[in-house]
């Protein structure tokens, strides 16, 4: 009599708690904003590095930025940018690999035919990451060229 | 004495007005509102209701629909903890066990290691096979041969599920070590392996204008210019071959994309194998 | 029995027959049940409790109130699409003029907020040209206002305000909006002379370092051709100067859209956020 109960407890625990999960699944009261989001390429201009080499490389794309880059007009067609990517590109690997993936970007940037190739971000940028090009193969997210890129 | 009080009781709903009752909550009611909100694919309402009904009211149909609405809502792990309180004598029981191997497949993607029900109809039987069988794909052993893979399934699905062994078992995959080594020799021609003809023909272009240049440069006396020049040549040069390995891990990582994608599309499209349920008519 | 355990027994005997064991409720209390869930912003439980309503309502008398409070709920919780296809449902099943209208300024209002303006503009005019809400037309044209406010058309916003007597206060807000707004179109034009542009949006520094490489540039192609070298001065004058040329013009451009997109956003955060009429 009693297993019978204990039985017939432990199957009605079962039930009930795989029934609970459902709170959690209810969609919720959204925070819709008026404003527009701003599409335009943001710079990021500060000067945070872990070492002097970083610091120094930072320096010199800022200044690259604030008195070319930011003056001659919107010309990569990539997201992030050639300097944006030689500076992420630094923090995924080193100065020398970076140099390198650097080049290899400047190659495909000068490459006329790019359609077909590489995803979009939402502002009609082609969307080229640094992490897919560190040789580490677990580290490529491959996205096919249909794709538009939200949230980088 | 009692003959009044029996007047009483049942003289006083006529004696005091009342407004037209329904019980919304009523068991009966529940399970009604949930098999039309399941019917609608409103399965996240729908199971929310199942779950108010008490246990005496919990048929094996009723769990195995809150099975199907979690599994289509993509919480594969709950789908698949309802089949231990379904009774295995139950008929639906052995569809119960159909959609818990999609689950794990779904769960794991990983190859599936399940026994065959003895109470399995032959269609039971045919999208038991053929789940097992597609399951292979998600794992890295061959432990079948590609005619036994392809019979499981029926005529218009053996093309798709021969082409999708062939993908998994003889990839097209490029070596990023060769890529580098052609391009080392001729800049440019690694891209060209992977596929990558505009990318490889313009390092060419770049790599030797550059080196045309340095030549020029060295020839003519000018020192200076035609060392910048090499010092460029040399930087495009160098990023060519670095490129060309990363291209070719780039091209194989397409590959295995494009296989997930073709093989989920596959199993999408087939309904994972498992047959029509249809609770509303 | 002895007579105490009688009396006892009558009294629960009566008791009993006035309570509710397994209670019951009416639909107006299931409607003020499910409106209530609506009021306390639980809007999941909300829909399901008004889905429950209409599902055993076979009378139909809750058929419009009961979409439109799903409708509601659903643009509450940012799900427009299911929003509309509910507000819909209440247009089509309203029993009066009343209701119909109501129905398609919800509608007007979620297509506002999702920004398909166009859509808005076409439902107001349709019901502007129903000759049943001409007494409407003052709230007609306020969600027009609104609807040209979030297709960025401030002017033709604080034009359409300024017809309408009880909201003086969007009609200055829209003016003065439109009034402090970049014209990207001049801001390019200006850039022909190099720099120009840049300091129309008050971006002085960009205008002065644009200024200083067109100089620049323009000198050594110039001294370039007049040197005879036309090899470089076709290179410096294509690859340099023409870059930061184009780039002075693009930059006056973009500097004017970034400008003017700070201006409306603050618009309508304070439209949003401190703004105490009817909104969207």
């Amino acid at each position: 009599m009693q297993s019978k109960h204990l039985i017939f407890f432990v199957l009605l625990l079962l039930t009930t708690s795989v029934f609970c999960q459902i709170d959690d699944l209810k969609w919720k009261k959204a925070y819709l904003s008026y404003e527009v989001p701003d599409q335009f390429r943001n710079r990021d201009y500060s000067f945070e590095s872990d070492n002097a080499a970083e610091f120094l490389e930072k320096s010199f794309v800022n200044a690259y930025w604030f008195f070319i880059s930011d003056v001659d007009g919107d010309n990569c067609p990539f997201d992030p940018s050639c300097s944006s990517f030689f500076i992420y590109a630094t923090e995924e690997t080193n100065v020398f690999q970076a140099t390198l993936m650097f080049s290899d970007r400047l190659t495909r940037d000068s490459n006329p035919i790019k359609k077909n190739k590489y995803p979009w971000d939402k502002n009609g940028h082609y969307y080229d990451p640094a992490y897919n090009y560190t040789l580490n193969q677990e580290r490529i997210d491959y996205l096919p060229p249909t794709f538009i890129v939200e949230d980088e | 004495m009692r003959k009044s009080l029996l007047i009483i009781f049942f003289l006083q709903p006529l004696a005091i007005p009342q407004s037209t009752t329904f019980d919304f909550y009523s068991p009966q009611n529940i399970k009604l509102f949930a098999n039309y909100l399941f019917c609608e694919e409103d399965y996240l309402r729908a199971i929310e209701q199942y779950e108010l009904l008490e246990n005496q009211f919990v048929n094996d149909t009723i769990k195995f629909k809150i099975m199907l609405g979690y599994s289509d809502l993509k919480l594969y792990q709950q789908s698949n903890d309802l089949i231990k309180s379904l009774n295995h004598e139950s008929k639906l029981y052995p569809d119960a066990y159909l959609v818990s191997m999609k689950n794990e497949l779904l769960i794991s993607h990983k190859r599936l290691h399940y026994i065959a029900l003895s109470s399995f109809n032959l269609s039971q039987q045919a999208g038991f096979n053929k789940l097992s069988a597609i399951s292979l794909l998600y794992g890295n052993e061959q432990s079948i041969k590609k005619s036994d893979f392809v019979s499981v399934f029926n005529s218009a699905q053996q093309n798709t599920a021969s082409f999708l062994y062939d993908y998994k078992f003889n990839p097209p995959y490029r070596s990023p070590a060769w890529a580098g080594i052609f391009s080392a020799i001729i800049p440019g021609s690694g891209k060209m392996y992977v596929g990558e003809w505009g990318d490889g023909i313009t390092g060419l272009l770049l790599t030797g204008l550059f080196a045309v240049l340095a030549y020029d440069n060295f020839r003519a006396d000018h020192n200076t210019r035609a060392w910048i020049f090499t010092g460029i040549g040399a930087f495009f040069y160098a990023g060519n071959i670095y490129g060309s390995v990363a291209t070719a891990q780039i091209y194989n990582a397409k590959f295995n994309f494009d296989f997930q994608n073709g093989l989920n599309l596959f199993l999408e499209q087939e309904n994972y194998f498992l047959p029509e349920y249809d609770f509303c008519n | 029995m002895t007579s105490a355990i009688k009396i006892i027994f009558s009294i629960t005997l009566i008791l009993l027959s006035f309570i509710n064991v397994f209670p019951q409720t009416t639909f107006e209390e299931q409607y003020i049940y499910a409106a209530n869930l609506y009021s306390e912003e639980d809007y999941f439980d909300a829909i399901t409790e008004f889905k429950r309503l209409l599902f055993f309502d076979e009378s139909d008398n809750y058929v419009h109130s009961v979409n439109l409070y799903i409708g509601l709920s659903y643009k509450m919780g940012g799900r427009f699409s299911d929003a509309l296809q509910y507000l819909a449902l209440a247009k089509l099943n309203s029993s009066s003029e009343e209701e119909f209208f109501d129905s398609s300024i919800e509608i007007v209002k979620v297509n506002i907020l999702r920004r398909t303006t166009r859509r808005a503009f076409a439902l107001l005019d349709t019901i502007a040209n129903d000759t049943s809400f001409v007494h409407k037309l003052e709230e007609i044209n306020y969600w027009k206002g609104w609807a040209y406010i979030f297709s960025d058309e401030w002017g033709k916003a604080a034009s359409t305000f300024s017809e309408i007597q009880s909201t003086p206060q969007l009609a200055v807000l829209c003016d003065s909006v439109y009034n402090e707004l970049y014209n990207p179109q001049l801001a390019k034009y200006l850039s022909i002379v190099p720099g120009a542009g840049q300091f129309y949006t008050g971006e002085y520094v960009s205008g002065l370092i644009s200024i200083g490489w067109n100089v620049l540039w323009g000198y050594l192609t110039i001294e370039a051709f007049i040197g005879d070298r036309i090899f470089d001065g076709v290179l410096i004058g294509a690859l340099l100067w023409w870059r930061f040329y184009s780039g002075n013009i693009q930059n006056a451009e973009k500097f004017a859209l970034e400008k003017n997109l700070e201006i409306t956003n603050s618009a309508l955060y304070y439209l949003q956020n401190d703004y105490e009429g009817e909104k969207p």
